[in-house]
């Protein structure tokens, strides 16, 4: 199928100036499909830990929005336990692959357990913020440092 | 807006009439009537695509009224309250007023503040027109240069609106034409309206060569800073036929009809759009649409050819797109509830494509091994081109659409667009006659005879019966059925798939087309070739259904009848609302009915006014 030409142009822009801390590369066999890692913000519990996501442009992309999962382990409470992303602003046509990497990378740096997808991890964001802080880096260490 | 050439449509003749002018700098002399989009051949044009058709001045926070004019907030008419309206509930909504254009094209005179929001693209290619082409602005107390060295520009305009022309002049003293232009306009002393613009070069040949050079760098420096404005946020290429956002923002209209297939928010700003799902119907924003074709007009060709060619999926051999859904059959009518974004899009193409053609084939629930390579494909390998009947679009963007088929195919290769299927098909039809007549022929002689007086096979075997036999004992068990009150052939059912057919060769698609059984059973009768083989499949049929036990039945029936049932209520709601709507709004209604029902459907329409 043909790759529209709004996917093409985004890829190139995505190679051509890479945002900061953020690697995006698309497949060579499917070009709707991104091995992304993003680099834990620093003065996060994820500073100095690398991530794995993966993101798939679906068939009607632009119009549905990109689907992005986590792949390596994280503890935050807008991140559940298999990857998926609670993200404010789910990609209308305007938003693209680098504005929602962008987003991620700002949900890594900022928690927000008041609108949360992992309950249990928001539950003690709220209760015991220095003690869930430190569940985070130690997960960042185990598993987004080797 | 009025299109840009025609306030030169006075005489050119009026140019060439006046010596002094032609005889000047003959070669220098241009007037609107030789005017090439994208050039500086007038710089007024190109001025004049800036500026209010209020005021003359450039646009200043330009308003995007709902009939694609666009006008300076300063320069909106009286706005006043609106009475006698509660829906729909939104900021805005409240006041209204009477449009400049009224009973111009598209405007129907009235506007509500709430959709003349500030035109965001327009803005900035507003900033750009004044950073390019204002810069340096003159020092305010600085006098005029009352000399003729400088270049003149002289013009004609009917200020009063009473047919006479007055002859004006400005001198540009040391400037471009576009810069002074640009300026004149600016303080106001450029009419929107100048006809028989003439421009008369300076005469030392210095000085003339420099406002060349400063009219080119200028022009060239607003062209290329002007085409990173004028991409669509959807499709991000040059927008193609722009449509602005009661919100104030301007994509493609294909694109906006694609996003309305999903959502009902602006993909830049997420508030409600606003936009009635039939997008044909709204009017450009004819500002931003003249500015691009002046500017980029080749461009704006090669990119609708891309467009054609994209929706075509840029494989002319997988030309057919394909509705995976249902058994459908040649010359009997398929009705359709179009819901899925994906084939809302489809549809939409095939209508607006004017073929109005489509592919119908059903669901591979089996995942049964299809031939030709395509392996167990999401759907069967035989389906019916159907031709879209009518199309009804209802307010929310969906739309239902009664379909005839036309003739069958196979489906040789397959592929994707914009989720959709397309195939690669191959027409399939009946032997020839002769070949028919053969094997007629073959199969009665070869089978034994029955004796009648047999008891113990009181009915013969198909393969002897003669093809009329045949058809005589499908018809037969249709008016037994009929006599006992089946309700698969309730007269509502007969009247949307007609009476049963006396024809050989369309009997079988009447038969499956409304036999209460399962589609894999029926589809054989599709992919068979000769009628009689379809004539004995019916028979086989028949048996299957007699056989089914009659709660079974109930159930797959119900649905049928239920789905035509719901069918024809909504149809006929929706004709009777659009009926009423015609006679008590008159002449709007209907400018907007004749958009909603593009050409391939010009009879209904007519049937309808």
């Amino acid at each position: 199928m043909a790759l529209p030409k709004r996917i093409i142009k985004e890829t190139e822009r995505l190679m051509a100036e890479p945002v900061p801390g953020i690697n995006a590369v698309p497949h060579e066999d499917n070009l709707r499909y991104f091995d992304v890692s993003i680099h834990g913000p620093a003065q996060s519990p994820y500073e100095g830990g690398i991530f794995r996501l993966e993101l798939f442009l679906p068939d009607d992309y632009p119009m549905t929005p990109p689907k992005i999962r986590f792949l390596t382990k994280i503890y935050h409470p807008n991140i559940d336990r298999l990857g998926r992303i609670c993200l404010d602003t789910t990609g209308p046509p305007a938003l693209q692959i680098r504005t929602i990497l962008l987003s991620i990378q700002a949900l890594l740096g900022a928690p927000n357990p008041d609108d949360p997808l992992a309950n249990d991890v928001a539950q003690r964001w709220k209760d015991d913020e220095p003690a869930a802080i430190q569940t985070a880096k130690e997960w960042t260490r185990t598993h987004a440092m080797t | 807006m009025e299109n840009v050439d025609a306030p030169s449509s006075p005489t050119p003749q009026a140019v060439e009439a006046n010596p002094d002018l032609t005889s000047a700098a003959s070669s220098d002399v241009s007037s609107s009537d030789e005017y090439l989009p994208g050039t500086l051949d007038a710089p007024h044009l190109i001025v004049r695509l800036i500026q209010c058709q209020r005021c003359s001045r450039p646009l200043h926070t330009p308003l995007r009224l709902p009939c694609g004019n666009a006008i300076c907030r300063s320069c909106l008419p009286t706005v006043r309250p609106r009475t006698g309206i509660t829906y729909p509930v939104a900021e805005g909504r409240e006041e209204g007023f009477t449009c400049y254009w009224t009973g111009a094209s598209n405007c129907v005179g009235e506007h509500c503040v709430g959709d003349c929001g500030v035109d965001v693209v327009l803005c900035n290619v507003l900033g750009l027109f004044q950073e390019e082409l204002a810069f340096p602005m003159p020092d305010a107390g600085a006098s005029e240069n009352p000399d003729d060295s400088g270049r003149i520009v002289r013009w004609k305009v009917d200020e009063k609106g009473t047919n006479s022309l007055e002859d004006q002049s400005a001198h540009l003293s040391q400037r471009g034409w576009l810069w002074g232009l640009y300026l004149l306009a600016w303080e106001g002393r450029l009419p929107y309206n100048a006809t028989e613009v003439v421009y008369e070069p300076e005469r030392e040949r210095a000085g003339e060569q420099m406002h060349q050079q400063d009219d080119q760098i200028r022009f060239e420096r607003l062209r290329d800073r002007l085409r990173a404005e004028v991409d669509c946020q959807v499709c991000y290429s040059l927008i193609l036929d722009p449509l602005t956002t009661p919100c104030g923002h301007t994509f493609c209209r294909k694109c906006v009809a694609r996003v309305l297939d999903h959502t009902d928010l602006c993909p830049v700003c997420r508030r409600k759009v606003g936009i009635p799902a039939a997008v044909q119907a709204e009017p450009l924003n004819s500002t931003i649409s003249q500015i691009i074709d002046h500017f980029f007009a080749d461009q704006v060709a090669s990119r609708r050819e891309a467009d054609v060619e994209d929706e075509a999926g840029g494989d002319h051999e997988k030309d057919l797109p394909l509705f995976v859904c249902t058994l459908s059959f040649p010359t009997m009518p398929t009705f359709l509830h179009i819901f899925e974004p994906r084939y809302r899009l489809m549809i939409r193409r095939v209508v607006e494509s004017g073929n109005g053609k489509f592919g119908m084939v059903m669901y591979n629930r089996r995942g049964r091994e299809q031939s030709d390579g395509l392996g167990s494909s999401t759907f069967m390998q035989y389906g019916t081109v159907l031709m879209v009947e009518r199309y009804e679009l209802l307010p929310d963007g969906r739309s239902l659409v009664i379909a005839s088929g036309i003739s069958r195919f196979k489906v040789i290769e397959a592929g994707e667009l914009d989720g959709y299927h397309v195939a690669k098909t191959e027409r399939v039809d009946d032997i020839s006659l002769a070949e028919e007549e053969r094997l007629e022929a073959m199969e009665t002689s070869a089978s034994p005879i029955p004796d009648p007086t047999d008891p113990i096979t009181p009915e013969p075997p198909l393969d002897s019966m003669s093809t009329q036999e045949l058809l005589d004992l499908s018809r037969d068990f249709i008016r037994n059925q009929r006599q006992s009150g089946a309700p698969w052939l309730h007269p509502r059912v007969m009247l949307a798939y007609g009476p049963v057919p006396t024809d050989a060769a369309r009997f079988p698609w009447w038969f499956a087309s409304i036999l209460p059984i399962a589609e894999e059973e029926k589809y054989p009768i599709l992919s068979a070739v000769s009628v009689r083989e379809r004539l004995k499949l019916c028979a086989r049929n028949q048996d299957e259904q007699a056989n089914t036990p009659s709660t079974q039945l109930s159930e797959t029936y119900i649905p049928q009848k239920l789905v035509i049932g719901t069918f024809f209520a909504i149809f006929l709601a929706q004709v009777g609302i659009n009926f009423l709507q015609t006679v008590r709004g008159g002449r709007r209604r209907r400018q907007a009915m004749e958009l909603q029902f593009p050409h391939p459907l010009p009879q209904l329409n007519r049937r309808r006014n």
